[in-house]
């Protein structure tokens, strides 16, 4: 496909109906044929009535009824629409011929919003196929290393980069015994690259984990120039920071608690019982919500129970623990544990292939880590018992 | 009352909170320019006379929109006021004890607040001259104009 100033034929008529404006085509009832001659040209017929449109690519060059038709070259056209190129010189030279009800042009920048090229957004893949050549030898003198490149999501992949003897090669795949390696998602470590997110903020925040000898680690932006994207120069730079303001914090479970969460070390789930109205509490608390008097008792309940109550989340807010946000949808519910009763409910996560079928009174049961370290996410999720 | 305390125990938390900080287009341009030529730019209003720095899109006197008469400014200035930070938080930019000043640099007509290093903070006095010295590594922050040093 030929490109025209960054941009193809294909594509401007690809966001023809998305940048059609349905207020503007008030009384209009018209059939516009566009023959793109030319490298990356083509036919292609908008019909626009009763406020909607519909753009055609035609294979033939039979456009069948038309109220204006209009024959450009496919450098011209792009030329036009994206504003390189003056449409009104266009037709006086003759590059841009309409035929037929030529008023009818008049209407196209109330039925249209202009054009905008896509930015070519840059991948990790991208950024590390420039590694060899942001190799920097006078930096890695002396240096027989491997760096890794463990990157999850969308775009991620995992790559080693082979330094030695001052040269650098990129492979794919990681290597066993990396020198250090560089676990991140692959969208933060474009960011990263780009410079709009922080280093020291997202390490921080435990969004870049460095695993390995983390001299060399430190070393990293020297033996490697930072990455320019050469992507066709931007029409405007905006400068916008990705912060992550992060705050240690300390948490004191207390003797209540820290028996709960040391529990789920064990796999068991502690509830803790009022003397005086013999009501359970879950989580426990220090003293009865209702009597106010202090409670020691403690009695394991579940692990089984039943969903009183399940939110299905679509919009989550971040995680304020680690600034990520969960992915969704996800359930969230309330568990009647066996052995509680009324609301005595705990509150966890619902497994992801049980949203579909979820409802009030299904009997769920943990599902725990392999190693508990006495949290609450010892408990992964609830799923239901099939 | 005496209670067992071993089933307490403290657990690391960290409170992250995102968030994007915008520049804008004003102040997109003008970080760019310390950025990449290594220039201080502000922006002047024609009508009042005045060059403002850090720049901004609109004359903070008539309304004007601005924004788009940049001009180049001298790297060296005045020290209009100062202070000296002397305790220590995680925002801040330099251990302490440091000296933030207003600097108003030549050809403009607003001070800007920025770090003065290279002098002990005792010794910094209102009318001392400073030079700029830009960050060699970019940050895309007021930073990549590192601090001033006296001439």
């Amino acid at each position: 496909m030929s490109e025209y100033y960054g941009t193809t034929v294909e594509d401007i008529f690809k966001t023809q109906n998305k940048r059609f404006r349905a207020e503007g085509s008030e009384g209009v009832d018209a059939v516009f044929a566009y023959d793109v001659q030319g490298e990356g040209g083509g036919r292609w017929k908008l019909t626009i009535k009763d406020g909607a449109c519909a753009t055609e690519k035609l294979d033939s060059d039979d456009f069948g009824e038309y109220s204006v038709k209009i024959t450009v070259d496919a450098e011209t056209f792009v030329g036009v629409t994206i504003g390189k190129i003056d449409g009104t010189e266009a037709f006086t030279a003759g590059k841009l011929k309409v035929d037929g009800q030529i008023p009818l042009m008049m209407e196209l920048p109330k039925l249209f919003t202009k054009y905008a090229p896509p930015g070519k957004e840059v991948t990790a893949a991208d950024i590390l196929a420039t590694s060899e050549s942001r190799f920097q030898p006078e930096n890695a003198e002396g240096l027989d290393i491997t760096v890794g490149y463990n990157l999850a999501g969308d775009g991620g992949g995992q790559w080693t980069a082979v330094i030695k003897d001052g040269t650098c090669k990129l492979e794919e795949g990681l290597r066993d015994n990396l020198t250090v390696c560089n676990i991140v998602k692959a969208k933060d470590f474009v960011d990263l690259m780009l410079g709009k997110l922080d280093p020291i903020v997202a390490f921080g925040a435990g969004r870049l984990r460095l695993v390995g000898d983390m001299e060399i680690a430190q070393r990293l932006p020297k033996i490697f120039s930072k990455f320019k994207s050469n992507a066709s120069e931007p029409v405007e730079e905006l400068i916008m920071l990705k912060k992550i303001i992060s705050v240690d914090m300390k948490y004191s479970t207390g003797p209540t608690m820290g028996k709960f969460l040391n529990g789920l070390k064990e796999k068991k789930i502690l509830a803790n019982v009022c003397p005086k109205c013999g009501r359970k509490q879950l989580p426990p608390r220090e003293c009865c919500a209702v009597c106010r008097c202090d409670v020691d008792e403690f009695v394991e309940v579940g692990p089984e129970g039943i969903v009183t109550y399940c939110d299905i989340i679509y919009y989550a807010s971040p995680d304020p623990l680690t600034g990520e946000t969960r992915e969704t949808p996800y359930g969230a519910l309330f568990v009647l544990l066996d052995g509680c009763k009324d609301r005595e409910a705990l509150w966890h996560l619902l497994k992801k292939e049980d949203l579909v079928d979820v409802k009030r009174g299904d009997r769920v049961r943990p599902v725990w880590v392999e190693n508990p370290t006495g949290s609450v996410y010892d408990i992964i999720y609830f799923e239901k018992v099939r | 009352m005496n209670q067992e305390n071993k089933d307490c125990y403290v657990v690391d938390g960290k409170l992250a909170l995102p968030y994007q900080y915008f520049a804008g287009r004003t102040g997109s341009r003008f970080l760019i320019s310390l950025r990449d030529k290594k220039k201080i730019f502000g922006v002047k209003c024609n009508k009042c006379d005045k060059v403002f720095v850090p720049p901004r899109q609109t004359c903070e006197r008539c309304f004007e929109n601005i924004s788009n008469n940049w001009v180049e400014l001298s790297d060296t200035g005045e020290i209009v006021n100062f202070s000296v930070v002397r305790y220590e938080g995680k925002h801040l930019p330099r251990k302490p004890p440091f000296v933030l000043a207003l600097i108003k640099l030549g050809g403009a007509d607003t001070p800007m607040t920025h770090i003065v290093e290279g002098i002990e903070p005792e010794k910094v006095e209102v009318g001392m001259k400073v030079k700029a010295t830009f960050s060699d590594e970019p940050t895309n922050t007021i930073l990549d104009l590192d601090h001033f040093e006296p001439v």
